[in-house]
């Protein structure tokens, strides 16, 4: 088992390597942040000042390798686009409000999903399966920002229930919350719909019927239990999406978490931001994966023997 | 029984007075507080000198020199209640208004402060724009209100340094020592109508009023929360559904948000020139000439313009409400204005097809071009939504008359990027805001000083700027201001769009009106004049 778990520890650190790389060399790619700092009348002195300031004068690998070095410390300097703030701060401070509001998406859409998804299988060809199917369809097909910018304008416009945007307590996540929802929902109840119409078809639902067992705990119960496999691993897609926010609903509900920090940070150039969103990130789903083989090796020898 | 009812009539006694008594004082506590949307702004800072010259913190910080709100000029509303210079204009002195305070208990405003102000500003890690025009000074201070800029060379138009486009803002010293660089990020004090209160990042600065004010001037709202939102349509609907009072609204939402019964208030003189600039217009021996740049031959410059159908531009850009304009950088209210290039515009670019077309001809286009094709980039500036629309009308315009055109699109960055490294043979669009004295635009746009950035240079404009720069008789630098517009207009230098207005959208309910005159780089400035409605 120790093996085994090093073994992997060796995978995820070369793998964190690796990504090191990639994002320094992409989000140099992306332009200088010379070019979003300077104004356009910038001085050749003022030019060069901001150079050798931002280490941009020294050759790719010496910025690479302090870069490096110093991200083992956690450290990865200050935003550029944020003077004074820490890049890695800043990540910190705008988790929360990404959390929050994607854990009430997720809320939302298992809420409103499953249930319909089942009641969608249970009643095949139903008025309420074609309602469901409609939502899976539309869900997929409707753009977020479209979808959110529609919701402001009828329940915040119109209607006045709720705010256009903004942070401010549960009522401003409403509507950017049903946002993100939406696509998860239609995932959710086409994906849910699915796996109850092949359980629902299987010999040991239609023994428990025989036996007179009473139809919701026949499909809540043996089914839906036995279903839920297929839904429950796209939650882990959900669960991503949820850490690093929604760029796009995000930025039209004005809603500064973390998507909207990674944009606002790529157009910036803010390299040292960029660098902190992404390996943050990728750390976290990293561990997560570790933690998740290491399980399955425990409860599983045949994992770790290979 | 009777007990339980008694109690519940009390509280609800209690929960029904405490709705009355909030619906009594609610409407006059909101009357006093508003929310201004505007775009996010380059950098969220509290550091003034390390952006490019967005003065978030307008509401509480002041320069020394302040802006008349109606006519934009320069006046006493700031720091400094007088100054003088000498002949030359290499000595500028400024006496401080002696009643300044700054806010948060940090003292009074004193040229100590100044002489710490200029020192961030001019250090290393500034990235201000216009920095040569306050750089190279030495700081003699006269006493504790009275304080000289001594210059290396005459800068007839060092106020402008000053000024509301101010490069120079005045931080508390106090503060500085007793708290470091970190107090100004928590909280700066600054000197204006209003305080800094707070500041969350992507949502907004808020500000609160500052009661008996130095100034002897209060301000009508008690509280100014700036919201910065990128999104459009969710900036109408913050106006439409009333949680905005004020919003810097794109101009094709305006005429939504009017017919909704919300006002357009204009700044009170223009504050922004637009403009799409011929790139890398250099004699040979320049580096960045390019030889196969079609528009380097001023046949093609002049097609270009008499291509363009400005009545039409003018209405879809800025729905009627800009002026034409006649010649980038140039202004009525600056040093070498000419009007007599406003009587020959209509004359020299005005819409003519036929003649562009001739022209075209003349030049032997597209045939004896190595590289006939006109890249036009489509690009997006914070403050200037209408550019990319800008660009899809020039590349109609253009391909109309037969020029061969090719739209571009890239981020702003990205450009600025191409420009420094003299290699952008693009049209691109350009604004100027707020407007610069003549003299610094035309040295940092239109010659060699502005190296790299700059768009053109020739042997005419750099001789009349180096004798400018020597000259500090007012009409005889007029007269060389005007000479070099008109060499600038008759060698069709660019494609000069228009002269506009900062505009903001209103609700009529809570806003009477708002002077300011468009002299600051986000447009706003007077914060204090917001007339609420009685």
């Amino acid at each position: 088992m120790i093996r085994f778990a090093l073994s992997r520890l060796a995978q995820v650190l070369f793998t964190i390597w690796a990504i090191t790389v990639l994002v320094f060399a992409l989000s140099h790619a992306t332009g200088s942040p010379l070019d979003t700092l300077l104004p356009d009348d910038a001085t050749p002195e003022q030019i060069a000042a901001l150079t050798s300031r931002l280490g941009l004068d020294q050759p790719y690998h010496i910025q690479y390798l302090r870069f490096l070095g110093s991200a083992l410390q956690g450290d990865f300097g200050d935003s550029l686009r944020w003077r004074g703030e820490p890049a890695l701060g800043l990540v910190l401070d705008r988790l929360p409000a990404t959390l929050s509001l994607g854990g009430l998406a997720v809320l939302i859409s298992l809420a409103v999903a499953l249930p319909l998804g089942v009641v969608a299988a249970t009643r095949k060809d139903s008025w309420i399966d074609l309602l469901a199917r409609a939502i899976a369809l539309l869900g997929q097909a409707i753009p977020a920002f479209w979808l959110g910018i529609v919701l402001i304008w009828v329940f915040a416009v119109w209607l006045q229930w709720l705010p256009t945007s903004g942070q401010g307590g549960l009522r401003h996540m409403i509507l950017p919350a049903i946002a993100i929802a939406w696509f998860q929902i239609a995932a959710l109840v086409r994906l849910t719909r699915s796996a109850m119409l092949d359980v629902l078809d299987t010999e040991y639902v239609k023994l428990a019927r025989i036996k007179g067992l009473a139809e919701s705990r026949v499909v809540w119960k043996h089914a839906f239990v036995n279903a839920a496999s297929v839904p429950l691993t796209y939650f882990g897609i959900l669960a991503g999406s949820v850490l690093t926010g929604s760029i796009v609903v995000e930025t039209v509900f004005s809603w500064p978490g973390t998507g909207w920090l990674a944009i606002e940070a790529i157009r910036g150039r803010d390299f040292p931001v960029i660098q902190a969103v992404v390996l943050f990130f990728a750390v976290i789903f990293l561990a997560a994966n570790y933690l998740v083989d290491l399980l399955y090796a425990w409860l599983d020898p045949r994992v770790r023997h290979g | 029984m009777t007990e339980r009812t008694g109690r519940l009539r009390k509280a609800a006694a209690l929960v029904l007075g405490a709705t009355l008594a909030l619906g009594i004082t609610a409407p006059a506590a909101l009357a006093e507080r508003l929310v201004i949307v505007m775009d996010p702004p380059s950098a969220e800072t509290n550091r003034f000198w390390e952006t490019s010259g967005d003065l978030a913190l307008g509401p509480a910080m002041q320069t020394l020199v302040g802006n008349d709100p109606r006519t934009g000029e320069f006046d006493n509303s700031g720091l400094a209640e007088s100054w003088e210079h000498n002949e030359d204009f290499t000595r500028w002195t400024f006496r401080l208004h002696p009643e300044a305070r700054f806010h948060q208990d940090w003292g009074p405003v004193t040229t100590a402060d100044v002489v710490h102000s200029y020192d961030l500003h001019t250090g290393e890690d500034s990235i201000l724009t216009g920095i040569n025009l306050l750089r190279g000074a030495e700081l003699e201070v006269q006493d504790e209100h009275t304080i000289t800029f001594v210059l290396p060379e005459p800068r007839p138009n060092f106020l402008f340094a000053h000024g509301g486009r101010g490069i120079m803002v005045i931080y508390s010293k106090a503060q500085y020592e007793a708290e470091g660089i970190e107090g100004y990020d928590r909280r700066p004090a600054g000197t204006g109508h209003f305080e800094f209160a707070s500041r969350s990042i992507g949502e907004g600065v808020v500000f609160s009023a500052v009661s008996d004010h130095w100034s002897g001037t209060d301000a009508t709202v008690s509280e100014l929360a700036i919201r910065y939102v990128s999104e459009p349509s969710t900036k109408l609907a913050m106006l439409r559904a009333r949680e905005a009072q004020i919003v810097a609204l794109p101009r094709e939402l305006q005429p939504e948000a009017v017919d909704a019964g919300f006002a357009i208030v204009s700044s009170t003189n223009p504050a922004m020139q637009t403009a799409f600039m011929f790139n890398n217009l250099y004699p040979p021996d320049v580096d960045g000439h390019n030889p196969d740049l079609p528009w380097l031959d001023v046949r093609i410059r002049e097609a270009i313009n008499r291509s363009i159908d400005r009545e039409v531009l003018m209405e879809v850009l800025y729905d009627g409400r800009a002026d034409t304009l006649v010649r980038f950088m140039m202004d009525p209210l600056n040093e070498g204005y000419a009007p007599e290039l406003a009587e020959r515009f209509e004359a020299a670019y005005g819409y003519d097809p036929d003649r562009a077309r001739a022209l075209l001809a003349e030049a032997g286009y597209p045939d004896a071009f190595a590289d006939p094709v006109i890249p036009i980039v489509s690009t997006t500036l914070g403050g200037n939504p209408e550019f990319p629309v800008m660009a899809e009308l020039l590349q109609v315009f253009m391909d109309e008359v037969g020029l061969q055109t090719e739209l571009r699109e890239m981020d702003w960055g990205t450009l600025g990027g191409m420009a420094r490294a003299r290699t952008a043979y693009v049209l691109r669009p350009m604004r100027n805001a707020p407007i610069r004295p003549t003299e610094v635009g035309l040295r940092v746009f239109f010659s060699s000083h502005g190296r790299p950035i700059n768009f053109y240079e020739h042997e005419t404009v750099e001789a009349l700027l180096a004798e400018m720069a020597t000259t500090i008789d007012a009409q005889a630098r007029d007269e060389l201001g005007r000479a070099a517009f008109t060499h600038l207009f008759e060698d069709y230098s660019d494609i000069p769009i228009a002269a506009v207005a900062y505009e903001i959208a209103v609700d009529p309910d809570r806003v009477a009106g708002w002077d300011f005159p468009g002299a600051t780089a986000i447009g706003l400035s007077h914060w204090h004049l917001i007339d609420l409605v009685e």
